[in-house]
């Protein structure tokens, strides 16, 4: 899966690249248990710092989706969710709804608009 | 023997020299970075035509004069041997020169009409490229380097039994024509350059290996296929070489320790052969895949997507040959004139590797 990083964004590049993968293990290319491409080859394929590719793995193992195993890899780990995640999650989409609805979006276009953003992430990008 | 020689080396770096603009990938040209779209622009395409030109035509004429002054003037093999080499550097350091002339008025083109001031610049990454990656393993280099080390100790075995001058060059013609006394060192010397070509070759092969998979952002498919497959090829083509070079060498050393080894027909068709077969592999290399994979004819269809352009880094190319970037982990970059790669100055590393091996076999031939 190709992951695209705008280099003219305001988003950091750790934040897009993030994301990518994210979408990555979202949509199945990776898999729980997969390995993700190491820090330098990465970085080398995208031309950019190790340390911006190292940020973006801390981040990701914050957020409990992946491991990182010293000299073994970083991989991705079994995906649980208990009820602590789920209101984390409610945190996080919660004000992005009410924008969403202040902006005057019906409750059925938010549905609409959920359901395509989901078919488009697991279509992913082949 | 020596003019035919010199004349095809001479053709053969005209060709290749004069084919390089049409060897690249279009989205570089001399040395900057062309966004998608304006690729076929006819200035470009003039240009491209005019560097072709200029250094195949000076390059044609100048190699007619010095057949023409070998045939009459007849001199002596030393003197032909100097001036068909500085025919070769002539031809190299014309087209560098014309490079920098087209580079320059490339940029000002680009700057003038803001080529891309509307795309959105990217970078793309295929987090599984890594899995299809078809490049050799370092253990099928080593395999050459324990012919080299066996031949290290085939050599102390026989050390009583060789000669007392030990060839340390050979002419054209296969027969060594440089000798020096021997001793433990000299003996061995010759296989020990060819260690430390065989290992920076094992240095080569990795550090390309861990250097960047650049996707075209909007051609991803077909730019990655390209990618893998120009990746294979040059691995492949760099353990030929490997092999060839072994091959060689080890033959050098086997007459030097058994004098009457080969007949005079293999002495003389082995060196001619080496260089032979390392032109053509070469050759058939820059115009089947070409830079990057540039001409490598890949099956896939997909549309080209609009409105986005990779990266520009030309900030990061010197005069659009030299490559100085420090956050960039590669440590081996495609170059973006010629064909193959080059190093990251930006990375301390690339120093190292670009004159220690130099260093290194510079040092034995002194101590010789």
């Amino acid at each position: 899966m190709f992951i695209e990083i705008d280099m003219d964004s305001e988003v950091p590049i750790y934040i897009q690249l993030m994301n990518g993968l994210i979408e990555a293990i979202a949509n199945g290319t990776l898999q729980t248990g997969n390995t993700l491409p190491s820090v330098r080859a990465l970085a080398s394929d995208l031309g950019i710092n190790m340390h911006t590719v190292n940020k973006t793995y801390r981040e990701l193992e914050k957020k409990g989706l992946v491991q990182i195993i010293p000299k073994s890899g970083t991989i991705v780990q079994q995906r649980t969710v208990d009820e602590a995640k789920l209101q984390q999650f409610t945190h996080l989409i919660r004000p992005m709804m009410a924008e969403l609805l202040a902006n005057g979006l019906t409750e059925e276009q938010v549905h609409q608009l959920s359901s395509d953003i989901m078919i488009s992430i697991k279509e992913g990008d082949q | 023997m020596t003019i035919a020689l010199l004349l095809a080396i001479a053709t053969f770096i005209i060709i290749i020299q004069a084919a390089i603009p049409y060897l690249l990938k279009p989205t570089i040209v001399f040395g900057v970075t062309i966004p998608n779209g304006y690729t076929k622009n006819e200035k470009l395409l003039f240009y491209k035509k005019m560097y072709a030109s200029i250094v195949f035509i000076i390059g044609i004429l100048t190699i007619t004069a010095f057949m023409i002054w070998a045939m009459n003037a007849k001199p002596l093999e030393e003197k032909m041997m100097i001036s068909g080499v500085a025919i070769q550097f002539a031809i190299l350091i014309l087209s560098m020169a014309l490079y920098f002339v087209f580079h320059a008025k490339t940029s000002k083109l680009k700057t003038e009409n803001q080529w891309g001031a509307n795309l959105k610049q990217v970078r793309l990454v295929d987090i599984a490229a890594r899995t299809a990656d078809e490049m050799l393993p370092f253990t099928i280099f080593l395999l050459p380097m324990v012919i080299t080390i066996g031949l290290i100790i085939y050599t102390t075995i026989h050390y009583p039994s060789l000669p007392e001058l030990i060839p340390t060059h050979w002419g054209i013609d296969g027969q060594p024509d440089a000798f020096t006394e021997k001793t433990p060192f000299s003996a061995i010397a010759l296989l020990l350059i060819l260690l430390i070509m065989q290992g920076m070759m094992v240095g080569i092969n990795e550090l390309t290996k861990r250097s960047g998979i650049k996707i075209q952002a909007n051609r991803k498919k077909k730019s990655r296929a390209q990618q893998l497959a120009f990746r294979k090829y040059s691995s492949w083509l760099l353990f030929a070489t490997a092999l060839l070079l072994t091959i060689l060498f080890a033959f050098l050393q086997l007459m030097t320790i058994h004098e009457n080894i080969g007949g005079t027909a293999i002495v003389l068709a082995l060196p001619i052969a080496f260089i032979i077969i390392i032109f053509g592999m070469t050759a058939v290399y820059a115009f089947k895949v070409g830079q990057g994979g540039a001409r490598l004819d890949v099956q896939i269809t997909e549309e080209e997507v609009e409105g986005i352009t990779n990266f520009d880094d030309d900030q990061y190319w010197k005069l659009g040959v030299i490559y100085v970037n420090k956050d960039d982990p590669s440590i081996f970059i495609e170059k973006r004139f010629g064909v193959g790669w080059t190093v990251n100055f930006g990375n301390p590393i690339s120093y190292l590797i670009f004159f220690g091996p130099l260093l290194l076999i510079l040092g034995i031939s002194l101590y010789l």
